[in-house]
């Protein structure tokens, strides 16, 4: 456990942040730019785990065991969330035949 | 914390019951578990506690909007019995919402990020499942993607602001986060201000404040009428009750990074919401609207940060939540009957139903804040807390909303009396009757006589 | 007694609740009788607490409405003599009111809810004259608002009337407005709203302070709503949409007067305010002249009414302006009774002609009407300033005052008291003189009224003969009852000149008017009973002589071509360009925009989540460039 701790502070801290920045950052450019809603929450998921990366980094920077606490959290509610929005893709690809965002838009103005 | 237990173990009950086949006991049981919680969380009032190494805090606060929210659920499952006579999902109705309480529960007893992570997720993913409940419905279906999609996107961004501060900190807890933010005063690292503005952003998306307010419309519109009285009642109440609890312990100290902005996004919210409802023709539609402008209003309270901003915004959520459940439970009568949730559907209804349009018209009133009505009261104790800070301005825009607000909500009323009518006569059975009466008297009770409630926290 | 006052409001609180409760229990007839005896009820308590005359102010608290922090506001009632007198008129001509629907409204199928509603009203009118702050004040001021409205769509059934019932809703929204600012700011400079304390550290203040101004100005923006004041107004005459003891009771002898009272209630912090004061009586001045115009070419007889409620109010308006507060109240006293019998004796003829309101269409009605037309005699000579009925006395008194005041005030008094003869005895000649115009069912229907109606006409009838006599002019008396019964609940202006007219004056004057009144009665006699000169004929040809006038034929004939013509045509010009498009177009503009932005805002409503997710992105970026950058 020490070792682990002392291979992550050989990469400087703001490596840590930028790479999870960028992580983020292209999480979100798949978010917006993307039309299919699986590829959607694979991007959601790579937001999620960008902060996770992040936290784990800060955790171990600081000596402070919660922060990875906080990541089993994030881990455990992202499989929940996947799971009941799996549920909600398969219900709309029984009655609409398609997961294209674009054919959701009967709900306006 | 006895309350949590309670519940927890009513949402367990709930989910068992189908196993053992108990399932026709359920209705009354979660009434019966909803007073029980009730009662032990006034037990906590004036006896507040820190469990769990500061993870939750319970104090009058929290105690105030749990019962306030325990009161709306209540009232909610007994004008819902039809969303829960579907024999195959009837538990698993039950069982959400009830943990979805639990979440709203977390999130206004949280002392530690995890904690409000924790409760948000817990009552969002519930809802993301409630929402699309109609399974057959493709609107039911839209609304519940959206909602997922854009909830879960917006959760990124709270646990990124959660890692930065964290990053910044080193810690998750409130009151040391707090404290590290007000001792480092001048250098607030870039790392604070985008992990504070992060998770400002991620709670305007659950309140539904402007920008980031567009899966609400939809979402209101799309969810079956029920979900969405519940959604736009004890739902916004809590995330606004997670909100102020977060900004106020925590950020407070800080008020320059976050206040200007929080400040356009109540402007944006309550213009938005109010000019956007002015041109709906779809009664819960407009509804979504105004629920959208009346977050607007409550982001005054989290501006206002000062002694009565607490105790206005308890009495600002329990007067929007009592007057919006009385307006959907009129809606689910009306849509019900009539087959459509249009406002046409309103038309000529004082004629046949006075008692039903004596109702809509204390609803409506008191959603538009005019006296005697609490609605009125809660706006004014709103206005005036920001006024004592300073934000003049805001609340000409605020006033200048709510004068707009007056012009839809009162198109209601004059449906109400038109007299084209719809032929079907739109009957109301003894429960809607003693339900829609306390609401409405609770309204006026609290327009009325607003000492009530108003220094109570 | 006077600590029962709370009572006063709760009586027809009550009959609110008992009629609109028991709409479908109680027997129809019961509603009506019930209505009126609440409202009796509360009048027989202001009358004992008038008796027993309490020398100042008392307030009277009822409960704790609000208290937070350091703002306290109790539902208390201030019972001094500037309530009393509103309060004997809301609950005596409210009562009359409420007896004579009794009758009016009998074949109504909205009988009870009808009554419910003007219960209601009188709850909030005793509200906002009871009332001993502004927010108590305010929350009737709304309350009637919401009661006028109700009542202006009563007739449902046509869109029309809906429009009317829109109009005034969103006109008195931008007065109330103005109202509510001013509450804010006395509350920011005052620290209170209640009567006392604002008025007791405004005493202290020097004259024209900026912040008084403010506040003055912004009430009056309130006023204005409520009082249909230019550019306020034009919501009144199309008010005339409800039903006739509507009319009467609140948009002629009550809630319009709110307006009024509220600036006499608020008399200190007017009288520091020089400026206000100069607005206010230049605004009375133009409202009082300008709707007397338009009412010289209405043909219909509550449109009639209701300009000439408009320019009434403009006179009072003129009073308070040059400080003469107990001048205005006591023309509010005089008005309220003729003005009210004028819409019920109004109402009478409509519901003997079977809803006919053209008066082109009437003619010839006093035989068959005997008691509606002696009253509407009394009335318009009321109301024209014939001595000695009601409206001479007050009226004369206002143009004394702004004489003391500016000759230029006086004189377009002067000319609107001349318009406002001429218009009446149009109105009156035409409807009950002549031969008969409308159709030959409408003949063979005429009727007079049932006694419900015809008794409140009568006592009303008397009051407007008799209710000036309250207010003799000096030189018939030293005691000039109603001054003296006001003066201890007002200031003395300050800078305000005090001076009394001369008796000469006032002398010169009485005999002036006299002498102009008999030759307007004179003329319109002339020329609408003898010469028919209905309105209908009048303004494609007029015949250049009548026989009795001959030797006036010059006269007569530049009379018209010069001044009458012009003048209807100026009138025309103000009620078909001014009145329908600018001011109408103006509030329609701004409910018109509100409803565009709406249109346009909810496109952006796409229903695509990329969309949202787009907006959602550029929202967080602005932000964090906004903060992190700037």
């Amino acid at each position: 456990m020490e070792n682990v701790t002392r291979v992550i502070q050989l990469i400087p801290l703001n490596y840590y942040i930028l790479l999870s920045t960028l992580l983020f950052c292209i999480g979100v450019i798949g978010v917006l730019f993307r039309r299919n809603a699986i590829v959607i929450f694979m991007c959601i998921e790579l937001m999620l785990n960008a902060v996770n990366l992040l936290l784990a980094a800060f955790s171990s920077y600081r000596s402070d065991a919660s922060g990875q606490v906080f990541v089993f959290f994030i881990m455990a509610v992202a499989a929940a969330e996947v799971a009941v929005g799996l549920a909600i893709l398969t219900m709309i690809y029984r009655n609409t035949g398609s997961v294209d965002i674009d054919h959701l838009n009967k709900l306006k103005w | 914390m006895t309350t949590l237990i309670v519940l927890s173990a009513l949402g367990l009950v709930c989910l068992f019951s189908e196993i053992l086949g108990f399932r026709k006991l359920l209705h009354p049981i979660v009434l019966i578990g909803l007073l029980a919680s009730f009662v032990t969380n006034l037990m906590d009032w004036n006896n507040g506690a820190h469990l769990f190494n500061e993870m939750v805090v319970i104090d009058n606060y929290s105690v105030a909007f749990m019962g306030l929210m325990i009161g709306i659920t209540f009232i909610w499952c007994l004008m819902s019995p039809d969303f829960f006579t579907e024999p195959s999902s009837e538990t698993d109705h039950f069982a959400l919402i009830v943990f979805a309480l639990i979440g709203t529960m977390v999130m206004v007893t949280f002392a530690n990020m995890i904690m409000l992570f924790l409760g948000i997720e817990i009552l969002s993913i519930a809802l993301y499942i409630l929402a699309g409940s109609h399974k057959t419905k493709l609107s039911s279906n839209e609304a519940a993607l959206k909602y997922f999609l854009m909830g879960s996107f917006a959760t990124g961004f709270l646990l990124f602001g959660i890692a930065l501060i964290y990053g910044a900190t080193g810690s998750f807890n409130l009151a040391a986060i707090s404290s590290m933010i007000s001792e480092h005063h001048e250098q607030n690292s870039v790392m604070i201000v985008a992990g504070i503005l992060m998770m400002m952003i991620a709670l305007a998306f659950k309140v539904s404040a402007a920008p980031f307010h567009f899966w609400a419309p939809d979402v209101y519109q799309g969810a079956p009428t029920v979900i969405t009285a519940f959604m736009s009642t004890v739902v916004k109440t809590a995330a606004f009750a997670a909100f102020y609890r977060l900004f106020i312990h925590t950020f407070s100290a800080s008020p320059a990074i976050w206040a200007p902005t929080l400040m356009i996004i109540s402007g944006l919210t309550i213009l938005v919401g109010n000019i956007t409802a002015v041109y709906q023709t779809n009664f819960k539609r407009m509804l979504a609207y105004s629920s959208i402008s009346h977050a607007g209003y409550m982001v005054l309270a989290i501006l206002a940060m000062n002694q009565s901003a607490s105790s206005s915004l308890m009495f600002y959520a329990t007067a929007y939540s009592i007057s919006s459940i009385t307006a959907f439970a009129i809606l689910l009568l009306v849509s019900h009957q009539t087959g459509s949730d249009e406002i046409r559907s309103f038309n000529g209804l004082a004629k046949q139903n006075p008692f039903l349009s004596a109702v809509t018209l204390v609803a409506m009133l008191s959603l538009a804040g005019i006296p005697p009505t609490a609605g009125f009261f809660a706006k004014y104790y709103i206005f005036s807390a920001a006024i004592q800070n300073g934000y003049l301005g805001l609340v000409l825009i605020a006033i200048l909303g709510s004068l707009i607000g007056v012009f839809y909500y009162f198109r209601i009323i004059i449906a109400l009396f038109k007299s084209e009518s719809e032929e079907k006569e739109i009957k109301v059975n003894t429960l809607f009757r003693v339900l829609l009466l306390v609401t409405s008297l609770a309204a006026l009770a609290l327009g009325i006589a607003p000492g009530m409630l108003a220094g109570l926290i | 007694m006077t600590q029962l006052a709370w009572l006063i409001p709760v009586f027809p609180l009550v009959g609110f609740l008992v009629i609109s409760l028991g709409n479908k229990i109680l027997p129809k007839q019961f509603s009506g009788v019930f209505a009126s005896l609440t409202v009796l009820a509360s009048f027989i308590l202001s009358l004992a607490i008038f008796l027993q005359s309490p020398e100042t102010g008392e307030t009277v608290f009822v409960f704790d409405w609000i208290k937070s922090g350091g703002l306290s506001i109790p539902v208390s009632f201030l019972i001094d003599h500037i309530s009393l007198t509103m309060l004997l008129i809301v609950t005596g001509v409210g009562f009359l009111i409420h007896v004579y629907s009794i009758g009016y409204m009998k074949e109504d199928e909205g009988y009870s809810r009808f009554f419910s509603y003007l219960n209601l009203f009188v709850f909030f009118m005793l509200l906002l004259v009871m009332g001993s702050n502004y927010i108590v004040m305010f929350a009737g001021w709304e309350g009637v608002g919401l009661c006028s409205y109700l009542l202006i769509g009563f007739w449902f059934k046509n869109t029309e009337y809906n429009n009317a019932a829109n109009k005034a809703f969103i006109m008195n929204r931008i007065g109330d407005l103005g109202f509510l600012l001013g509450i804010i700011l006395i509350y920011v400079t005052f620290g209170s709203v209640s009567f006392d304390d604002v008025f007791s550290a405004a005493k202290t203040l020097p004259d024209n302070q900026p912040v008084i101004t403010a506040i003055t100005l912004l009430l009056f923006v309130g006023a204005m709503g409520k009082s249909a004041q230019i550019p306020l107004y034009t919501w009144l005459p199309d008010a005339m949409a409800g039903p006739t003891p509507v009319s009467a009771l609140i948009h002629a002898a009550t809630m319009v007067t709110a307006g009024i009272y509220m600036v006499v209630r608020s008399n200190i912090l007017y009288s520091i305010s020089p400026f206000t004061l100069e607005v206010v009586s230049i605004i009375g001045m133009a409202t009082a002249l300008f709707a007397a115009t338009i009412a010289m070419v209405q043909t219909d007889i509550k449109k009639v009414l209701a300009y000439s409620t408009v320019s009434q109010l403009g006179y009072m308006f003129v009073a308070l302006g040059v400080g003469a507060y107990s001048t205005a109240l006591f023309h509010v006293t005089t008005h309220a009774f003729f003005k009210a019998l004028l819409f019920l004796a109004a109402g009478s003829v409509i519901h003997a002609m079977s809803g006919e309101q053209d008066v082109r269409k009437m003619g010839g009605l006093r035989k068959k009407l005997p008691i509606t037309f002696a009253v509407f005699a009394i009335g318009t000579m009321a109301i024209s300033g014939v001595p000695p009925f009601a409206g001479f006395f007050s009226k004369d008194e206002i143009l004394a005052r702004a004489w003391t005041q500016s000759p230029v005030l006086f004189f377009f008094l002067a000319v609107t008291s001349v318009l406002t003869a001429i218009y009446m005895f149009r109105v009156f000649f035409l409807t009950f003189y002549g031969t008969f115009r409308g159709t030959h069912d409408q003949e063979h229907h005429l009727h007079e009224s049932p006694p419900s109606m015809t008794i409140p006409l009568v006592v009303l009838a008397i009051l407007s003969t008799v209710g000036g006599f309250l207010g003799l002019p000096t030189v018939f008396s030293e005691h000039h009852f109603f001054g003296d019964f006001l003066k201890s609940s007002l200031s003395t202006p300050g800078t305000m000149l005090q001076s009394e007219a001369s008796h000469t004056f006032e002398w010169t004057l009485i005999g002036v008017s006299i002498i102009t009144l008999a030759g307007i009665i004179f003329w319109a006699f002339n020329h609408f009973v003898k010469k028919h000169r209905i309105p209908a004929i009048q303004e494609t040809e007029f015949k250049p002589v009548a026989k009795l006038l001959y030797n006036k034929y010059y006269i007569d004939e530049i009379y018209q071509s010069t001044f009458v013509k012009p003048l209807y045509s100026i009138s025309n010009f103000f009620w078909k360009i001014v009145d329908n498009s600018i001011v109408d177009g103006l509030v329609n503009g701004v409910s018109k925009s509100v409803v565009w932005a709406g249109q346009t805002i909810r496109l952006v409503q796409t229903g695509n989540v990329g969309f949202y997710i787009f907006a959602m992105v550029f929202g967080i970026i602005a932000m964090l460039l906004y903060n992190l950058v700037f």
